[in-house]
């Protein structure tokens, strides 16, 4: 067996201490095959999301590319989450179980097979969020940004919002000095949130063109993009006094080039906000040099589907289905609005996820993102802890690689959001998936963008958020490779 | 000679095995001898891919070459490298020149007569121009950039002679960086003339928006060529439309240069392959300014950013394009 402490937080070395002499209790009474215990990992977690998928104590499977069972498995421990009864019980289940049948625990009701995170049902709920907003936020009675663990957003912080209008002015300045400054001057702000931060950059940028006389303002073209029109409708209501120059226009997040084809090589400035850390995951695994690919299905506690079937009158086994009609149709779909939004509510609030590691035969069967090849990967494992699970952000990689090429050539793209900056960093935490409100939110690998920027002609700069202390927030702006 | 002559601007998809094997070389885990048989191997593809595209001209890819300037600085005499300064073979190293270069050979005769041995058709040789070369040489030992620009011109003159007498019929100089620095373009122009005097042979100059990453590295019009540029003693100026549109062909009715232009058909920014009905019309639209003995044909830039795949499946789209039009003009 070996031991991984991932994470100590401050205060839980004795709950770390007790978790171990539990288990170790329990082995020597006999609760576990010794021969299991050779390929036994156990992790004791801090787990950095309050709300997230995970039980106090999971087990982990682990089988090879073909399905067959591997001596390989994992008891992963969320020491924030998880009581000292908890963790005996959680405990003895999961060495109780390591030599069985891979089949489906009793006590859960699946909403879905095993597939890899990127496809997982979570999303799905994830994109009703964006597209029910108001629904959710009027049950909820705050709004989304409220509901960010810091209870606000950094993108709207006015002395970042200032700073970043001055640096753009910077550049728009210097190409003007050569005479190359465009006609229009695009600006392109995807996934646009509340529509403060948009609000508050155009009145900050007119402001400091106005006072330097320079006339950029109004060769400005302000581009709000964002895949759910509701939002984009509520945003756009923010800028009225700039409505001349601002264009809304519906997009996908992962694929801007598709929408704005137009602008090709154009937009001096693209900036994003929390939309990487939102968009589907993978999660690769390596253990004893070997890749797994981590695979999930989610479900509903037994005890919670009993409670959210009892509030509708319904049996349990009539939960999947009317869940899918959630997600198919919003809430009105499970009666009259308020009802739903309260099922949805509930049931997102149950959600877990069981997860397994299925073998890889190697690197060439890597689900790779786009714009990343498998020599890069092989690059990131070769500087990599031996022993990681982290995120390949195939989300977040798809939009990189569909932003670059909008980019003027002096052009750059600014992202705030959560980004690991070394892969060192997958061992002292967990990265997620964690649940913010009713959306999904993950860690964004910053070197897997790095090998993408390269590749595409880009380095990529991680600077802390330094506007708010103890923001876990990171900027990460491009600029050109010579 | 046909008309509508068919050609690459210079380079051609640089496979990723290759990309690969250049890095592992930096990194010392591949010798040159075996870098040097798979650039071979590569080199030979690659005019087996243009020919069977159709093209009329065939260069050898310029797959020995990590990119346009390192290929150069490296063979450069006087020119110091550090060879530890960049680990990804697309990089450019750092160079600096500290005193008068002396005159040395450049190799290039040896690629030339190797693209000779495995091709019967009419062949190109493409160098970096002074101008460019200028920009990536840290300059130590010259008083300028021009003075710089006119010996790197007169070593390099040297080497262009060679090539001619070792049959070379076709040259090509290229120079981007003309873009990004328009206000260097009469002393770029001075240092082009030094490179080509007493060089018989069809001289083309290729200038466009920059292709680093695949990306175009500046943008503008070409309107800042003219009227200096009609000043180079070349016989074609080559020139990139396809992504930036046909917009500045017209300034060759304006400026009624001596020179030919060879035109930009082909995207090399983008994975979409052009019909060849879209490369006709390009060529069409072209030659209600130029006619058609002063027009030939070419991507817009090098392909090496491209998948083979696509670079072979545009080149072909641009012989079939081509080859439509010079039936309509009855020289099919």
């Amino acid at each position: 067996m070996i031991l991984h402490v991932n994470h100590l937080a401050p205060g839980l070395a004795a709950r770390a201490s007790e978790t171990l002499a539990t288990l170790l209790a329990l082995v020597e009474q006999g609760d576990t095959d010794p021969r299991h215990l050779a390929g036994l990992r156990v992790h004791l977690d801090w787990v950095q999301y309050r709300a997230n998928f995970r039980d106090p104590v999971m087990l982990r499977r682990a089988t090879d590319s073909e399905g067959r069972p591997l001596t390989l498995a994992e008891i992963a421990v969320d020491l924030r989450q998880t009581t000292a009864g908890e963790a005996s019980e959680g405990l003895r289940r999961a060495l109780a179980s390591l030599g069985g049948e891979a089949g489906e625990v009793d006590g859960r009701l699946y909403l879905e097979g095993w597939a890899p995170l990127r496809d997982a049902l979570l999303w799905r709920f994830n994109r009703l969020f964006w597209q029910r907003l108001a629904d959710w936020e009027q049950a909820s009675g705050r709004g989304f940004e409220q509901a960010l663990p810091s209870g606000r957003s950094d993108a709207n912080h006015p002395d970042a919002v200032r700073d970043a209008v001055a640096d753009f002015w910077t550049l728009l300045r210097e190409i003007d000095k050569r005479g190359q400054l465009p006609a229009e001057v695009f600006a392109l702000e995807l996934g646009v949130g509340t529509g403060v931060r948009a609000a508050r950059w155009l009145d900050e940028f007119q402001a400091l063109d106005e006072e330097r006389g320079t006339g950029y303002y109004s060769r400005l073209r302000f581009l709000l993009g964002d895949y759910s029109m509701p939002v984009l409708e509520r945003a756009a209501a923010l800028l009225e006094r700039h409505r001349d120059l601002v264009s809304v226009l519906g997009m996908d997040a992962l694929n801007p080039l598709k929408a704005l084809a137009f602008l090709r090589y154009r937009v001096l400035y693209v900036h994003l906000t929390n939309v990487y850390d939102n968009l589907p995951v993978d999660e690769l695994v390596r253990r004893d040099g070997r890749l797994h690919l981590v695979e999930v299905r989610g479900y509903l506690p037994r005890a919670a589907a009993e409670r959210i079937a009892a509030e509708l009158g319904l049996d349990v086994a009539a939960l999947p289905p009317l869940i899918e009609r959630l997600l198919e149709a919003g809430p009105e779909a499970v009666g009259d609005r308020e009802r739903g939004v309260a099922f949805w509510r509930a049931v997102w609030d149950a959600l877990r996820l069981e997860e397994r590691l299925r073998g890889l035969a190697g690197v060439a069967d890597v689900p790779l993102p786009a714009g990343i090849h498998a020599s890069h990967l092989e690059d990131l494992l070769a500087v990599a802890p031996d022993d990681v699970r982290f995120h390949l952000s195939r989300g977040a990689l798809e939009s990189f690689v569909n932003t670059l090429p909008l980019l003027h050539p002096r052009g750059y793209l600014q992202v705030q959001d959560i980004f690991v900056t070394s892969m060192d960093e997958y061992r002292q935490g967990f990265r997620g998936p964690g649940k913010l409100d009713g959306s999904v939110v993950n860690w964004v690998n910053g070197p897997l963008l790095h090998a993408a920027a390269a590749r595409a002609g880009y380095d990529v700069h991680f600077a802390p958020f330094r506007y708010r202390a103890g923001s876990r927030t990171s900027i990460l702006y491009t600029t050109p490779r010579d | 000679m046909s008309l509508l002559v068919t050609a690459v601007v210079g380079s051609y998809a640089m496979p990723a095995w290759l990309e690969r094997a250049k890095n592992e070389y930096l990194l010392r885990r591949l010798t040159r001898h075996d870098l040097e048989e798979m650039h071979d191997a590569a080199v030979k593809a690659a005019i087996k891919d243009q020919e069977v595209a159709g093209l009329d001209v065939i260069s050898d890819g310029e797959l020995r070459r990590d990119n346009m300037i390192d290929y150069f600085v490296e063979k450069l005499p006087g020119v110091e490298v550090d060879h530890g300064s960049k680990k990804f073979y697309y990089d450019f190293y750092d160079a600096v020149v500290r005193g008068r270069m002396p005159t040395a050979p450049l190799g290039l005769v040896a690629d030339f007569r190797f693209l000779r041995r495995f091709t019967d058709r009419r062949t190109k040789i493409s160098i970096t121009g002074p101008h460019s070369l200028v920009k990536r040489i840290r300059n130590e030992g010259y008083p300028g950039e021009e003075a710089l620009a006119i010996d790197i011109a007169r070593i390099m003159n040297l080497e262009l002679r060679e090539l001619v007498k070792a049959g070379a019929t076709d040259i090509q100089i290229d120079e981007p960086y003309y873009s990004g620095f328009p206000e260097d373009l009469p002393w770029g122009v001075r240092a082009v003339n030094a490179l080509v005097e007493g060089v018989n042979a069809r001289v083309g100059l290729h200038i466009c928006y920059g292709n680093r990453y695949g990306k175009p590295s500046w943008e503008g019009s070409y309107r800042y060529l003219f009227p200096a540029i009609l000043e180079a003693n070349v016989d074609v100026l080559t020139l990139e439309f396809a992504r930036r549109g046909e917009a500045d062909v017209a300034l060759f009715r304006e400026f009624n240069p001596t020179f030919e232009l060879g035109l930009g058909v082909i995207d090399v920014k983008s994975h979409e392959v052009e019909a060849p009905s879209v490369v006709a019309e390009r060529i069409r639209q072209a030659l209600k300014t130029v006619p058609a003995d002063r027009l030939s044909v070419n991507p817009d830039c090098g392909l090496m950013h491209l998948p083979r795949d696509v670079a072979f499946a545009k080149l072909a789209s641009m012989v079939e394009g081509t080859v439509a039009v010079r039936r309509e003009l009855g020289a099919a």
